[in-house]
């Protein structure tokens, strides 16, 4: 019998939490997320783990700025509009340069919306609500096993960099259940012995703070950051390419819907048209580069989302040339389907498609 | 081989368990499945659905638009859920809680009085293994070894109900179809 589990996106990622070391976790209920803290409850508590359902979500991430302060591996989930409420505690904790894994589980919005699944928080992830030039890394898985091996990469990307990183999927992959291998974390464990609060016995005290009054020294922290996202950019930046090697058509997308997409290249490819997928699997950084050189000689570009078309700020800014670029996408509710992916494609790119008919 | 399956009725009558015991027959077999339940606002009586997708290969398509077999438990999930079943697909009707009436000509209807039948075997909660028995026969190329395990395996903390889900889903297995 082989070792496959039926698991749910949620469950799947506070599994692998446990399993690669997670020490605390915060949180307050709400769907579609609520199964993480739910599992967690038990898991957590099982193994002498910190779990705190905290009195609201502001109090969860500040919970978690203070736990991480002292090297605890720290685990935080919430969606959309409870994540809005995290943004200024998310702005100190890139400051204070802490080490934060936040799982975004998205439903709907703006405002309260609903619970139904979306993609609407891209700008919310990579651009961010809170003051200063911070940048938090996010990734974006497109099935429940990515769930697990990206959960196991944010707490390895947190604690290189220092830095919060966002796990974001939408409420579609969080409540669906997959056949799945909950592999081993293969990450090394990463020493933060020269910085964490532990107790100032034996050496000089620290101190985290945001608060710097001095100027000379805030400009050189802020750069100091700024160095890092450089090299965070350089590093980190992670994509899928599928059948984009002689590709005419790139279909980009993120998250599941993505599945979607490379349904919909098989089924051109089919009739004979060229299409390929360009998946960012990091949402910060972008992959800019890559899809700069991949548009080069394309004759189009369309760009699926569940939202208005936030991703495609980025598609724009990576290929800053006369390439065509298109949008599909609906804000909420049911997945965009092959087929109806397919008819708005179509007409998108009528011509051609017409000449192989 | 892709296989669509949706499983539709009210909050109560193990509509999401059955999807998730299809799901775990053909995970045992070494399928690629996902599995996906209308989430919010279940509760006992409430509409109820979940859509189970069977592949060989990477699953691709998570949400369809139309289904290869659909189980309606109820006259009101059989109304909605109709117009989903792939043409020559198959539908299972509960004709203890829906009308006999075959509004489509493309597909083709099975009727079962699966309440009915499920209270004749001791527990009206037998319907959905009954409907997973009929739904097996179907698509009959899977061993009755894994249904076994399979359910070993999700009732493992109610073990005086493994056997009585098996015999259910036997007399569904064994219906005249």
């Amino acid at each position: 019998m082989n070792q496959k589990e039926l698991l749910k996106g949620n469950i799947a990622i506070a599994k692998a939490a446990v399993k690669c070391g997670c020490s605390c976790y915060f949180g307050y209920p709400i769907t579609p997320q609520s199964e993480i803290g739910e599992y967690l409850s038990a898991a957590m508590q099982e193994r002498e783990l910190g779990y705190v359902c905290a009195e609201s979500e502001i109090g969860a991430i500040n919970m978690a700025i203070g736990a991480s302060s002292t090297g605890a591996k720290v685990l935080v989930s919430s969606s959309s509009c409870a994540i809005s409420l995290m943004q200024e505690a998310l702005s100190y904790a890139a400051s204070d340069e802490l080490p934060i894994v936040l799982v975004n589980v998205m439903r709907a919005g703006p405002g309260q919306g609903y619970i139904y699944p979306s993609q609407g928080d891209y700008n919310q992830t990579t651009v961010g609500g809170g003051n200063g030039d911070y940048k938090i890394i996010s990734l974006a898985p497109s099935n429940v096993q990515e769930c697990i091996e990206m959960t196991y990469k944010c707490f390895y990307l947190s604690q290189k960099y220092r830095n919060p990183v966002i796990l974001l999927l939408d409420g579609l992959l969080g409540q669906m259940a997959e056949s799945v291998e909950l592999a081993e974390n293969t990450y090394p464990e990463i020493d933060n012995s020269s910085w964490v609060l532990s107790g100032a016995h034996n050496r000089p005290s620290r101190e985290i703070h945001s608060l710097e009054p001095n100027q000379d020294k805030l400009n050189r922290h802020i750069l100091d950051l700024n160095n890092k996202y450089k090299k965070i950019e350089e590093e980190v930046t992670d994509w899928e390419e599928y059948m984009c090697e002689d590709a005419e058509y790139i279909i980009t997308a993120f998250g599941s819907l993505s599945r979607h997409g490379k349904a919909v290249c098989k089924y051109f490819r089919e009739k004979g048209l060229k299409f390929g997928l360009f998946r960012p699997k990091t949402l910060y950084p972008f992959p800019y580069k890559r899809l700069n050189e991949l548009s080069k000689n394309l004759k189009g570009i369309i760009d699926i989302e569940m939202n208005l078309g936030q991703m495609l700020k980025d598609i724009r800014l990576a290929v800053l040339s006369n390439t065509k670029i298109s949008f599909v996408g609906k804000p909420v509710g049911d997945w965009l389907k092959r087929d109806e992916l397919i008819y708005a494609i179509e007409n998108v790119i009528k011509e051609d498609y017409a000449s192989i008919h | 081989m892709i296989r669509n399956f949706i499983f539709s009725g009210s909050g109560g009558q193990g509509v999401l368990s059955v999807g998730i015991a299809l799901a775990n027959i053909y995970m045992l077999d070494d399928k690629f499945v996902s599995y996906c339940s209308s989430y919010g606002a279940e509760m006992r009586g409430g509409a109820v659905s979940c859509e189970v997708n069977v592949s060989d290969e990477e699953l691709l398509c998570i949400q369809n638009d139309k289904a290869d077999y659909v189980v309606a438990f109820n006259q009101k999930s059989l109304d909605k859920f109709i117009s989903k079943v792939k043409e020559n697909g198959t539908i299972i009707v509960n004709s203890s809680l829906a009308k006999i009436e075959k509004t489509r000509k493309d597909i083709k209807y099975i009727f079962a009085p699966l309440t009915s039948d499920a209270m004749k075997l001791g527990n009206i909660k037998f319907a959905n293994s009954i409907a997973l028995g009929i739904l097996m026969k179907l698509c009959s190329n899977l061993s009755i070894d894994m249904v076994n395990c399979a359910f070993e395996k999700l009732l493992k903390n109610k073990k005086d109900l493994i056997q009585k889900n098996i015999d259910a889903f036997l007399f569904g297995y064994n219906y005249a179809i």
